[in-house]
C-alpha cells in the first residue's frame, strides 16, 4: 500500500481525496445506484474533466438517447460542448451500433453480444481513449437472455477492459435502498473498485449518499458521505451525519 | 431608546464575533427582531467582510421586507431553509432555496460553497438563524453533529460562526454550549 500507483483524477475534488487523488489508472470500477442516485452525472463529470487536461474520453449508453443525455448535462458547469464537437469526449449509443450491426436491438445471442465487444474495444482503441464509460452494463446483460450468457459476456468484458489501457467506470443499476452492487451479482467481480451511491431517508427527504465500498492498489476512506448535485459543481461531497444514518438503520 | 438597545447589541456581538471563532447568541422571542436588526446593521457598517445568513425561523421574503437595507447589501448571502419545505417557490439571486431544513448536509455545502474564491483578507462570518428553529425538523443529536461539523469546516476555513438560540426553546438549550462564546440577552440588559 506504501508504493505510490499513478492515478486518474476524477475531477471531483472531495472523491479525489478519498482515493489518495484518484482512481488506479487503468482499473474498472464499477458505479453502482438506484434510479436518479447521480451516476450518470458522476461518470460525465468523469469524462468531462479529463478532456479538459488533454485525455480523451468515450461514454457508450444503451439506456439513454444522446440527445437527452446532451440535453440534461447542458445546466453544469463542467460540461463544454466544445468537447463534443472536437472529439475529447465521445457519446456513443450502443444500440444505433447494434442497428448498423444489424443485431436485434432487444435481445443479444453470444455472437452479437461478442461483436458489439469487439465493436467497443475498437472504437476505444481507435479513438485512443484514456476515460471509457459503460452505462449501464445492467441494460446491456439485460438483452442478454440466460443467466449463463451473462455471465460468459461480463467476464469477457472484464478481460477485454484489462488489457485496455482506460480507466473504466461502468455503471450498475440496483433497486433502491438496498445495499446490492449489482443486478447480476458477477459485475463486482471483474471490477477493481465500487462506488456506491444510495440514498437514506431523513424526515421524508431523501439525502443522496456515496461510499467508496473498495478501490484496489490504494489506501482509500470507507466512510459514507452525503453527495450533492449542484448545477455549478456538479457532484459535491460532504460526510453525511452519523446520526442520521443510525436513525434511518433503527426505522428500517 | 429602541436604536440603543439595538446598538449596544450590536456591540456586543461585534466585540465578540472579533475574538472568538464562534459565538452563540441566547436571546428571548421578544428581541429576537432586534438581534436581527442589530446583525443586519453590522453587515451594512463594515465592507470588508462576507456573510452568509442561513435562515430557518423566518422567510427570505420576510427578512427582506422587514430589514431591507441589511439584506440588500452585497456582502450577504441567504440559505432560506423553509421556504421549499413550505411552498413557496421565490428565486431571488441574492438567495439559496433548500428544499428541506432536515437537508442538513446540504445546508453545510451551499454555505461553504458561498465563500470559495473569495478574497483571503475578507472577514467572513456565517449566521445561524436559529438552532432552536433547525430542531422543530430535526433530533437534537443530529443538530449537535451539524453544528459540530459547521464549526470544524469553519474553523478551517477561517469563518466566524454565530449561531442564535431563542430562550423559550430550551430543549436546544446544550447545543449553544459548542459556541467559544455565549452572549445571553435578556428583555432589558445583556449579561
Amino acid at each position: 500500500m506504501s508504493v505510490k500507483k499513478e492515478v486518474c483524477s476524477t475531477g471531483i475534488e472531495e472523491l479525489d481525496m478519498k482515493m489518495s487523488g484518484g482512481i488506479p489508472l487503468g482499473s474498472t470500477v464499477l458505479v453502482t445506484g438506484c434510479s436518479g442516485s447521480g451516476k450518470t452525472t458522476l461518470c460525465m463529470q468523469f469524462l468531462f474533466n479529463g478532456a479538459k487536461k488533454g485525455e480523451r474520453g468515450v461514454f457508450f449508453t444503451i439506456t439513454e438517447p444522446l440527445f437527452k443525455l446532451t440535453k440534461n448535462l447542458e445546466g453544469f458547469a463542467f460540461y463544454d460542448k466544445k468537447l463534443i464537437e472536437s472529439g475529447m469526449v465521445n457519446i456513443i449509443d450502443l444500440r444505433i451500433i447494434s442497428e448498423r450491426l444489424g443485431l436485434d436491438t432487444e435481445k443479444y445471442t453470444v455472437e452479437d453480444a461478442g461483436a458489439l465487444l469487439d465493436i467497443l474495444k475498437d472504437i476505444a482503441d481507435e479513438l485512443d481513449v484514456k476515460r471509457l464509460v459503460i452505462d449501464s452494463i445492467t441494460a446491456l446483460c439485460y438483452r442478454l437472455q440466460t443467466r449463463e450468457m451473462i455471465r460468459d459476456f461480463i467476464f469477457k468484458l472484464g478481460t477485454s477492459l484489462a488489457v485496455m489501457k482506460c480507466t473504466t467506470l461502468l455503471t450498475s443499476e440496483v433497486p433502491p435502498q438496498t445495499f446490492k452492487f449489482s443486478q447480476y451479482e458477477i459485475e463486482e467481480f471483474i471490477s477493481d473498485g465500487i462506488l456506491f451511491l444510495g440514498d437514506i431517508e431523513r424526515k421524508g427527504d431523501l439525502i443522496r449518499t456515496l461510499q467508496v465500498i473498495k478501490m484496489r492498489g490504494i489506501d482509500h476512506s470507507r466512510t459514507k458521505f452525503a453527495l450533492n448535485i449542484s448545477a455549478q459543481r456538479g457532484i459535491e461531497l460532504v460526510p453525511l451525519l452519523k446520526s442520521a444514518e443510525f436513525e434511518a438503520f433503527l426505522k428500517h | 431608546m429602541v436604536d440603543a438597545v439595538i446598538e449596544g447589541i450590536r456591540e456586543r456581538v461585534v466585540a465578540a464575533i472579533q475574538v472568538n471563532q464562534s459565538v452563540g447568541i441566547q436571546v428571548p422571542e421578544n428581541r429576537h427582531g432586534d438581534l436581527l436588526e442589530a446583525l443586519f446593521e453590522s453587515m451594512c457598517r463594515n465592507t470588508h467582510t462576507t456573510w452568509t445568513f442561513i435562515t430557518v425561523s423566518k422567510t427570505y421574503d420576510y427578512l427582506s421586507k422587514t430589514f431591507k437595507e441589511g439584506t440588500r447589501n452585497t456582502n450577504v448571502k441567504f440559505i432560506d431553509c423553509i421556504s421549499r419545505a413550505a411552498g413557496i417557490s421565490d428565486i431571488s439571486p441574492n438567495c439559496i432555496y433548500i428544499e428541506s431544513p432536515a437537508m442538513l448536509e446540504k445546508i453545510i455545502l451551499e454555505t461553504l460553497n458561498n465563500f470559495r474564491g473569495m478574497k483571503r483578507d475578507l472577514d467572513k462570518y456565517i449566521v445561524i438563524d436559529s438552532l432552536s428553529a433547525l430542531m422543530i425538523y430535526n433530533e437534537s443529536e443530529i443538530i449537535r453533529e451539524f453544528v459540530s461539523l459547521l464549526m470544524n469546516k469553519s474553523r478551517a476555513e477561517n469563518i466566524h460562526v454565530v449561531s442564535i438560540l431563542v430562550e423559550e426553546e430550551m430543549d436546544s438549550h446544550k447545543l449553544i454550549q459548542l459556541n467559544d462564546k455565549i452572549i445571553v440577552l435578556r428583555d432589558s440588559f445583556i449579561d
